[in-house]
């Protein structure tokens, strides 16, 4: 391994793990998440924020529940938790600090609901909420309803998961927000904002608008698949700077090994 | 764990099948290309060959007998008349009373210079731009403004080269050569070997309208680090074909 490695850092920098502290602002992102938050202060019951996978879901959820907790109650349920009963024991510990041994009921979890009253409504945030079953999401609604909490959930988008929201929150009085990929702009921001957070400034130099289309090209603006496909590429740029130094290129990508890094990810077939 | 020369390996396979429709097509197209003219030849040889014979058959009929000359000259009045009627439909009338049968007609019977059918640059030019709508697009972003800002905060705090170098090629992007001219200056003072750097200012300079200052820069630059770069920007700024 070459000590003081340029390209390691970047490498480290685009591991794919949810963490609100690595939360790049994008202006369509963030004018978005703002909305978000002008919601969350609104006597809505149900939020619903939606996108295919890879547009920023659980890291705006994540954001929010980091930002929100500093003033108000707020819980994440990162995890899905798919039995019902295990469900509202959960929700009824990390809210109302209830434990009781067996399972809950609804009717039980609103009983407490309704002798605790808290000041303010708690917040929970559901992520992957496509993963609870629909009767599950029926008691999630029902909860809702009663206003014993407040939930912003995430969903994925697609066919099956449109008429689950269909079903459950049609009627209900909700707010939506989609995510989608970003444009070749927009990941070039993204992703030179996450250089410089880093004074990753030398490397963040070399990201140019045409190694971004070809970059956009290949992960169609999808920010995990661009984690995915960064990781690689800086992995490549160390391997050269152990092995074959004067390969590299310090003022441009080089478009082979974004190909490269492309191919070993599987965002290209060859 | 990446292994290089399989990837190496695979990316060349990767290229390969990526140009090769590219390169059937273009196969496909000088075959193609090449049958027409064959074709065009063999029919081009076999006229010329059948008028040749029809010429020499002619020649050779002529001296045997006079009185049936004089007939031959009446039976060649009607190609004659065909050639005249083919030379008056062409947009330049040929005067002279061509001798039979040369293959002068067929000359003027080419169609008008391609220049009358080619488009008006302008327009043309105006087509390019409206077809590409991106070159004109200008996005105006409050928060990538307080994100410069911040930034050239931190430039200010760590005049770190690479970051100078950042904040001048986002502001040269923006069409801000004063600022690109500072920061770039600012950059080559902290570090002076950095190439685009001194590139970067030189740019700046020729769009400040301050050519002959980008000249000497370049000029001096090069004699310093024998930089490519330099030496091509310096001979496009003199050619004037710097944009």
């Amino acid at each position: 391994m070459v000590e003081n490695s340029l390209f390691a850092k970047p490498r480290d920098l685009f591991v794919d793990v949810v963490n609100a502290k690595d939360y790049i602002q994008i202006d369509s992102v963030s004018h978005m998440y703002q909305s978000l938050k002008n919601s969350v202060e609104k006597p809505l019951k149900m939020i619903l924020l939606y996108g295919k996978p890879g547009t920023g879901k659980s890291m705006l959820l994540h954001k929010l529940h980091y930002d929100l907790s500093k003033h108000q109650k707020v819980f994440m349920i990162g995890t899905p938790i798919v039995e019902e009963e295990d469900f509202l024991r959960v929700l009824a510990q990390q809210i109302f600090g209830h434990s009781p041994r067996d399972g809950i009921s609804l009717n039980r979890f609103l009983d407490i609901a309704q002798a605790l009253t808290l000041p303010d409504v708690p917040i929970v945030l559901l992520d992957e909420a496509q993963l609870y079953s629909s009767s599950l999401m029926e008691k999630i609604r029902l909860i809702s309803d009663a206003r014993a909490v407040k939930f912003v959930i995430t969903l994925h988008k697609t066919d099956k998961e449109d008429i689950i929201a269909k079903e459950h929150f049609q009627t209900r009085i909700w707010e939506s927000f989609e995510l989608k990929n970003a444009t070749a702009e927009e990941l070039k921001v993204y992703v030179q904002k996450k250089l410089l957070k880093a004074n990753c400034f030398d490397v963040a130099n070399m990201f140019n608008d045409k190694n971004m289309k070809l970059i956009t090209a290949f992960t169609r603006g999808n920010y995990r698949e661009t984690n995915k496909l960064l990781f690689a590429l800086f992995s490549l740029y160390c391997w050269y700077e152990e092995n074959h130094p004067a390969a590299i290129k310090y003022n441009a990508l080089k478009p082979k090994w974004v190909e490269m890094a492309a191919i070993h990810t599987g965002l290209i077939r060859a | 764990m990446l292994n290089i020369h399989d990837l190496e390996r695979r990316w060349l396979r990767y290229k390969i099948k990526h140009y090769f429709p590219y390169f059937i097509g273009g196969t496909l197209i000088l075959l193609a290309f090449a049958g027409m003219m064959g074709w065009f030849a063999t029919s081009a040889g076999t006229s010329a060959s059948s008028q040749e014979a029809d010429n020499t058959h002619k020649q050779e009929s002529m001296p045997a007998d006079h009185t049936t000359m004089q007939t031959d000259r009446t039976i060649l009045e009607p190609s004659m008349r065909f050639v005249e009627a083919f030379q008056k439909n062409a947009p330049v009338v040929q005067t002279s009373s061509a001798p039979v049968l040369t293959p002068k007609p067929a000359i003027t019977t080419l169609p008008p210079p391609k220049m009358l059918q080619m488009p008006d640059p302008a327009q043309s030019h105006s087509v390019a731009s409206a077809t590409n709508p991106d070159k004109s697009l200008s996005i105006n972003r409050n928060e990538s403004k307080t994100d410069i800002e911040e930034l050239q905060i931190r430039f200010k705090e760590t005049s770190n080269a690479n970051l100078g170098l950042f904040i001048a090629k986002y502001h040269y992007d923006r069409g801000n050569y004063a600022e690109a001219y500072n920061y770039a200056l600012k950059t080559n003072s902290i570090n002076s070997r950095i190439d685009e750097s001194w590139i970067l200012f030189s740019k700046s300079l020729v769009k400040l309208g301050r050519t002959e200052q980008a000249k000497k820069t370049l000029q001096l630059y090069y004699q310093q680090s024998n930089s490519e770069a330099a030496k091509a920007l310096l001979n496009s700024i003199e050619h004037g074909t710097f944009k």
